[in-house]
């Protein structure tokens, strides 16, 4: 078939480069980040033990609320998904594009959003408090959190830290980064980062611009490593 | 394999005799599939009293299957409470992505697919990027929107580096910079994305930015003679694709001669548009405007079967000259854009060339407010540019004087600042005919 023939071609073909390349902006100043195809496939087997962690699997539906330029940060868990078996849909964080994911969760069994934003929360208007009722598992970002306690969720949170994506387990610890990939300090309330892991992207205490806290320890959920909490900006 | 000049070299120069061939083969195995899984197509063929054993060739198919329209799949939601309109042929858990069309004309439908490392909607895109002059190791601007699923992945399977920056409303000045930087050879644009780049072309050497590009792909809605002008003076190739019902991507070459559908993908059809019932009457001449009909050939989760897309096409299946075989068409219009005011006869490019001749509203910036195909009053919604308009006064006498003389009816005009217009868009494109 057609999917196939063409994948065949692109197999033959070489892949010289990354994965693809980021962007993140600290203190105004973008930064530009290489994604390794070796830093994605880690980064597919981190995200599908978290979402595993969350009861995805099989059959399991999810609303992916994320931009095309977010996909540095949210493929892997699209890739996960797949590879779990879990049907995704896409809801994008615009506003004028918040209606498709309150048209997901309405017609189809959804049983986690991933990734909602204030936008979209607020694009959702009146069907929020359907929308929270019927999806059994919100995972959002800071800026959602408050609007979706407000109408009655219980949400997970994610948050964008750099080129990292934290997301918090079902223990409610604090958002888990991938120590095997990255450590994060914190001064003052502010947040840096350095590569731990054999990335494309290496950075040393690199600053953040961004302001949150840490925890250390083991998990409920048996991780060990550091947990954020970021409190703006992410 | 990068020195060769197509991605999938005997595929895409089948030819026409075994393209015949492999769509036939398809069609067979699609038809016992879809009249036991799809209810909607069950119904449909039901009604029309046709069973898969009357379908024992193409001609069977393209004559006896009766059309599906997109009402016919909102209907059947409704009535059976079914949010795939009866088209989903395995489980929902079967599927791996659900996507859904832009909604911008209505009420989005949902399709979805199968698949395991490529999305197949990008799949055979591939090949139209290979086309372009994407090669391994390139780097080029992931741009665009995600509702129809990872466009990044026809990136990456010619090898191509996707740089993934905001491209969205807003998001240029940003993307310039990523231009600059990793001078990719190839990105994705859109009529919003193009009213941006007017603004900035005003303090940006476009031409030193876009030198580093093969081409440019734009899509979404029909790109208008100033704004085509205008990437020619950046030095910019421009690549239209468009969608072939929903079911994949058709992309111009460079030859610029028309959209190459992928027919071992998607069954082309243009029939008349005003045709109901299927027939060998219903199919239009090579080269008449007919309705695009598509039937999915490589989907086995939703496949549209005749799907009428209510876009107006001209199509040939002459070969192209670069040697490439699959049929061509070139977009139209949409079905029912035609209107009528005051007993005249207009489309919305009719619009769309007056305003480009007004520069305060030269982006084309605009919605036709039309509760009915017939209407008695004009009413056109205009996006004009702040920067550039010392009074706006003056200018709806101009732009009323531009509408009047291209439709023969004056305008009941609504002018608003381009960005107030521009936040009435979806996904990369401005509905340019809505009901309010």
């Amino acid at each position: 078939m057609t999917a196939a023939s063409s994948a065949a071609a692109a197999a033959a073909l070489p892949r010289p480069g990354p994965w693809g390349i980021g962007r993140y902006d600290v203190a105004g100043q973008p930064v530009f980040f290489e994604v390794g195809w070796d830093d994605w496939r880690r980064d597919v087997a981190w995200a599908r033990a978290m979402l595993a962690d969350h009861g995805v699997g099989p059959g399991s539906g999810l609303i992916v609320v994320s931009s095309m330029p977010e996909s540095p940060w949210f493929d892997p868990f699209e890739t996960a998904a797949r590879e779990l078996g879990a049907p995704y849909s896409i809801g994008e964080t615009y506003a004028f594009e918040a209606f498709r994911t309150g048209m997901y969760a309405r017609r189809l069994t959804i049983t986690m959003i991933f990734g909602l934003d204030r936008t979209v929360t607020e694009g959702l208007g009146d069907e929020l408090a359907e929308v929270v009722a019927r999806v059994p598992v919100i995972v959002a970002r800071p800026d959602a959190a408050g609007l979706l306690v407000a109408a009655g969720a219980r949400p997970f949170l994610l948050a964008r830290v750099g080129p990292v994506l934290a997301v918090e387990c079902p223990y409610r610890s604090g958002a888990h980064v991938n120590g095997a990939e990255w450590t994060l300090a914190e001064r003052g309330g502010e947040l840096s980062i350095s590569t731990a892991g054999p990335r494309a992207h290496q950075v040393s205490r690199a600053p953040l611009g961004l302001r949150g806290t840490l925890a250390d320890g083991p998990c409920g959920c048996g991780r060990a490593g550091q947990r954020v909490t970021v409190s703006e900006g992410a | 394999m990068p020195d060769e000049r197509f991605f999938e070299p005997d595929v895409e120069t089948m030819p026409r005799a075994r393209i015949a061939a492999l769509q036939e083969e398809r069609i067979l195995e699609l038809v016992p599939y879809v009249y036991e899984r799809s209810a909607l197509v069950r119904k449909k063929w039901e009604e029309a009293r046709v069973k898969p054993s009357d379908i024992n060739s193409l001609a069977d198919f393209t004559e006896r299957v009766p059309f599906i329209t997109k009402d016919d799949i909102r209907e059947f939601r409704a009535a059976a409470q079914d949010p795939f309109g009866g088209l989903l042929c395995t489980d929902y858990a079967d599927a791996t992505t659900v996507f859904s069309t832009s909604g911008t004309t209505g009420d989005a439908t949902l399709y979805a697919h199968a698949w395991d490392r490529w999305h197949p909607f990008w799949a055979a895109t591939a090949r139209d990027l290979w086309e372009i002059g994407v090669r391994p190791g390139d780097y080029v601007l992931g741009s665009g929107f995600k509702m129809r699923g990872p466009l990044y992945h026809a990136d990456q399977m010619v090898g191509a580096i996707p740089v993934l920056v905001n491209t969205g409303i807003g998001g240029w000045a940003t993307a310039l910079d990523a231009i600059r930087r990793f001078r990719p050879v190839y990105g994705q644009l859109t009529g919003l994305a193009l009213a941006e780049l007017d603004h900035l072309a005003r303090t940006t050497d476009m031409r030193e930015v876009f030198s580093s590009f093969k081409g440019a792909a734009f899509a979404g809605e029909p790109l208008g003679a100033r704004a085509r002008a205008q990437l020619e003076s950046w030095g910019v190739e421009v690549f239209l694709w468009t969608s072939t019902g929903d079911v994949t991507g058709a992309w111009e070459c460079r030859q610029h001669d028309g959209c190459h559908a992928w027919e071992d993908c998607v069954l082309l059809e243009a029939v008349d548009p005003a045709a109901s019932t299927p027939g060998t009457s219903a199919h239009v001449a090579d080269g008449e405007l007919g309705e695009l009909v598509a039937t999915s050939l490589d989907n086995p989760v939703t496949p549209m079967v005749r799907f009428r897309s209510d876009d107006i096409i001209r199509m040939t299946r002459q070969p192209c000259a670069c040697g490439r075989t699959h049929a061509r068409f070139w977009p139209v219009g949409r079905k029912g854009d035609e209107t009528i005011v005051a007993g005249r006869s207009f489309v919305p490019m009719d619009i769309w060339r007056a305003l480009e001749g007004v520069p305060q509203t030269a982006t084309a910036l605009f919605q036709l407010v039309r509760p009915a195909r017939e209407i008695d009053e004009l009413k056109v919604r205009v996006g004009y540019d702040p920067e550039v308009t010392t009074s706006v006064l003056e200018l709806w006498d101009r732009v009323s004087e531009a509408i009047t003389a291209a439709v023969g009816v004056p305008p009941v005009l609504e002018l608003l600042p381009e960005p107030e217009l521009l936040a009435r868009g979806r996904g990369g494109k401005l509905p340019r005919v809505v009901k309010s």
